[in-house]
């Protein structure tokens, strides 16, 4: 009787409604990747040959010629305040906007669905188009690129303000609450302290990354290095672009070391390691003890100010830095703040022909444009996927026990990811002619450096407990490694390819402009010729495409995120 | 009719005339309560996890409304009372929660204050953003609960006990008439969870406040309280002077008669008050 019971056991898995739809995004995206292979005619032999042409071209850069250099300068300067101000402008538009779109805190559904709708609709559209329509409006300058990402960054930010919000504990609002607290005393007491060291790291992270991206909104003309660096390609000054292109190179990495230092010390949290114990040094003790003593006293003297402690007064001094930096890049950069006003006019007038959408004109430049945008998203993330793996492999510390091994491959991807995409992707079309082929190298690459460290971190989260355990069972490093580290990180690895699959087909969108594929020819060309019919069309179809994998994304999360 | 009216002085402090309250999920998890508690009555209920303990308390301070009956709380009826008045009433109550409910990265002196906020007017944020006066009286009620010296550590840096004495600052700095305690040591180990009762009951015997305090120790609520009130399935079981009680008419509390009637486990856990 016993043996008929252990027929009837199933020996494999069931079947269950989460394994089935994750089989058909798992086939969806395999057909997708062959589908965009063969739209854009790539080859194996193609994309070696595309490396090698890429080579021969850096060495015809070398050495780089200097002879610009106070130019160089003063546009890596122009750059850096256009970063800056972008980036204030946009926190300042989306700390408010966050709280009505944020669950938790949103005053009801009417705001709540208008602030997100808000948050999508500049999160869809690249900075570079923006760009490219403000530089229409305002003129050629700073201003536009300015705007530029100060529009853009709403996207990003305001979206991560909001999640702050909301993965606040809700706990201490209870506490708050039965205090007698009102609503917004409550959200101010319990839920934004919670939200303010992400706000904060996320701010200065998109700093980072307006950085890179106001180096090269001077291709569509909105100030910046950019422009210095498509007119030396331009004129086939190839010393004097790799001169451009290496001093914004050296100032990105110098920002994003700074950026993340100030980080680390206004968040005031450092992540975990498995294997490496941080030893600290002498300095660093003598100033926990200075902090120490700091703290007693002013207990014992109840002061009624908080001590100034180290980290304290490193917030300080940052906010004054920051407050400084911001007076001067007003005070200096090239732009007419008040005359503009004027232009508005032009912008206002710009945006009515833009709507109603005008998809006829260039309907089949249209359809191409968006396939070859989509074709180069698939095959870039795929592609940079291999790459990515075995390097974020290399730079998990957890996982490769020699340190020199890890820090180095971390240290390299840190100086890959310095530069940005559409640099990379200038390169490669001057070194390999126009088309989708030179864009899709450019963005796989750019996939590689930037996937190895989100798996590398992915990695270097996994709970050390089971692989212990899996350890003591006397299982080999390779069955660890797929017997506990992969199961914990799946989901994860799952939902950053999800990820940078929405970020390339953003990044696929503005290719074009650089002549590297996509949807961007068009769509430069239609505001160079004052179409502005043909780019309202073009930004509705980027907007729906982008919309929509952002839609298929989330789902597939929450598809993950269910047990069964 | 109309109890909308706010007493300090009310006596009984709180009367719960026939509190019913179904979830949105379906789940009943009161049944028909009632109680009354004069002023400056220690009161304990018990019952299982899922009984109605922490839903009942919640309806004190009106973090719930009931589904049909009334909550009077110093002559204030909570049950109907518009947020204003809400705010007024929970003035004057402390709430103390098993999870604390404390922001981890605030320093103490921080979490303290925010229990000053019902008599302020504007949001706050940040210690400097309350007025000295109230950072000293902070100070003061640190002191009292024995954390004076953490006053600028951070939240989490503390023990569990010592995180549950800031939350009891915090109540105190309300400057309640009564306090509401949600299994204020269900967290912690045995020698924190002693501490932390004696001295709930010395504030509160100190002051003369009315205490309901729900707690899983049976043996903890004979020593202390005046009154037990047993819950199960939302309907009160039990409801006597602690005086002469033996544990075993205690423990009958806990038995399950039938498991197919025992309620399920969450809905004992009514964590967000907007889904309220």
């Amino acid at each position: 009787m016993s043996s008929t019971v252990v027929e009837q056991r199933r020996l494999s898995p069931p079947f269950t409604a989460r394994n089935s739809k994750l089989l058909i995004v798992f086939v969806g995206y395999v057909v997708a990747t062959i589908w965009s292979w063969r739209y854009i005619h790539m080859s194996f032999a193609g994309l070696f040959g595309g490396f090698s042409d890429v080579a021969a071209l850096i060495a015809r850069m070398l050495p780089p010629d200097f002879y610009q250099l106070s130019g160089i300068i003063s546009a890596t300067i122009e750059t850096l305040w256009m970063a800056l101000l972008g980036t204030t402008i946009a926190v300042l538009i989306s700390f408010p906007l966050s709280f009505g779109a944020a669950k938790n805190t949103t005053p009801n559904k009417f705001v709540f669905a208008l602030c997100r709708g808000i948050i999508t609709m500049t999160r869809a559209i690249p900075d570079l188009i923006f760009a490219a329509i403000f530089v229409r409006a305002f003129g050629i300058g700073p201003l536009a690129g300015i705007l530029a990402l100060g529009l853009h960054s709403i996207g990003m930010i305001g979206k991560m303000f909001a999640d702050a919000l909301e993965n606040a504990d809700a706990m201490p609002r209870e506490a708050s609450i039965s205090t007698g607290a009102s609503k917004w005393q409550a959200i101010f007491a319990s839920i934004l302290p919670q939200a303010t060291p992400t706000m904060i790291g996320t701010s200065l992270y998109r700093l980072d990354i307006n950085v890179r991206a106001s180096a090269v909104l001077g291709l569509v003309g909105a100030g910046g290095i950019g422009f210095i660096i498509q007119s030396a390609l331009r004129s086939l000054d190839y010393p004097s672009a790799l001169a451009a292109v290496s001093v914004i190179f050296v100032v990105i990495l110098a920002i994003e070391f700074f950026s993340s230092k100030v980080r680390a010390s206004i968040l005031g949290e450092r992540s975990a390691s498995v294997v490496v114990v941080r030893s600290q040094s002498e300095r660093s003790i003598r100033r926990t003890g200075r902090d120490r003593t700091l703290l007693v006293d002013a207990v014992t003297m109840r002061s009624l100010v908080p001590p100034l402690t180290s980290d304290r007064k490193s917030r300080i001094i940052s906010v004054w830095v920051y407050a400084i930096m911001l007076g001067i890049a007003l005070g200096t950069i090239n732009m007419p703040i008040f005359s503009s006003f004027g232009y508005f006019d032009d912008a206002w007038r710009i945006v009515t022909q833009l709507v109603p959408p005008d998809f006829t004109t260039a309907r089949s430049e249209l359809i191409t444009g968006m396939s070859e945008t989509l074709a180069i998203a698939f095959i870039s993330t795929t592609l940079g996927l291999f790459i990515a793996i075995p390097l974020g492999l290399l730079s998990s510390r957890n996982i490769v026990i020699r340190k020199m091994v890890f820090v180095g491959t971390r240290s390299m991807l840190v100086v890959f990811r310095g530069i940005p995409e559409l640099i990379i992707a200038v390169l490669f079309v001057s070194a390999m002619g126009l088309g989708p082929v030179p864009g899709t190298l450019a963005l796989t690459l750019v996939t590689a450096f930037f996937m190895s460290k989100l798996i590398a971190d992915t990695f270097e989260e996994v709970d050390p407990s089971p692989r212990e355990a899996i350890f003591a069972t006397g299982a080999t490093r390779m069955q660890e490694l797929f017997g506990s580290v992969l199961p914990q990180a799946m989901p994860a690895l799952v939902s950053q390819i999800l990820y940078m699959l929405d970020v390339n087909l953003r990044s696929s969108t503005v290719l074009g402009i650089v002549g590297g594929g996509g949807i961007g020819f068009l769509l430069l060309g239609s505001i160079r010729v004052f179409e502005f019919g043909t780019t309202g069309a073009v930004v509705f179809s980027i907007f729906v495409v982008v919309y929509a994998i952002e839609l298929v994304g989330s789902w597939v999360r929450g598809v993950l995120d269910k047990a069964n | 009719m109309s109890l909308n009216r706010f007493d300090q002085e009310a006596d009984p402090i709180v009367r719960l005339s026939d509190i019913s309250k179904r979830f949105p999920n379906g789940t009943l998890a009161l049944d028909k309560v009632s109680l009354e508690i004069p002023r400056g009555q220690l009161l304990c209920l018990i019952g299982l996890s899922g009984s109605g303990k922490s839903t009942l308390l919640r309806h004190v301070n009106g973090l719930h409304k009931p589904t049909s009956g009334s909550v009077d709380v110093m002559g204030m009826r909570v049950s109907e009372a518009a947020n204003k008045d809400l705010r007024e009433v929970r003035r004057h109550v402390g709430f103390v929660f098993q999870q604390f409910g404390l922001i981890n990265r605030a320093t103490c002196l921080e979490n303290v204050l925010s229990g000053a906020l019902g008599r302020l007017n504007w949001p706050r944020y940040g210690v400097r953003s309350y007025p000295k006066q109230l950072r000293r009286l902070a100070f003061d009620h640190l002191d009292r609960v024995g954390l004076a010296d953490q006053a600028f550590q951070r939240a989490d840096t503390l023990s569990g006990g010592q995180m549950q004495r800031v939350a009891i600052a915090r109540s105190l700095m309300q400057e309640p008439q009564m306090l509401l305690a949600d299994e204020p040591v269900a967290s912690l180990d045995p020698e924190s969870s002693g501490q932390v009762l004696e001295l709930l009951l010395k504030i509160a015997t100190e002051e003369n406040m009315t205490v309901i305090c729900t707690l899983h120790q049976v043996e903890l609520a004979l020593g202390w309280a005046h009154r037990i009130v047993g819950l199960r399935a939302g309907k009160v079981v039990l409801d006597r002077s602690a005086i002469g009680l033996d544990q075993r008419d205690v423990m009958d509390v806990y038995q399950r008669v039938d498991v197919t009637e025992a309620p399920t486990a969450d809905e004992d856990v009514p964590t967000s008050i907007l889904n309220s």
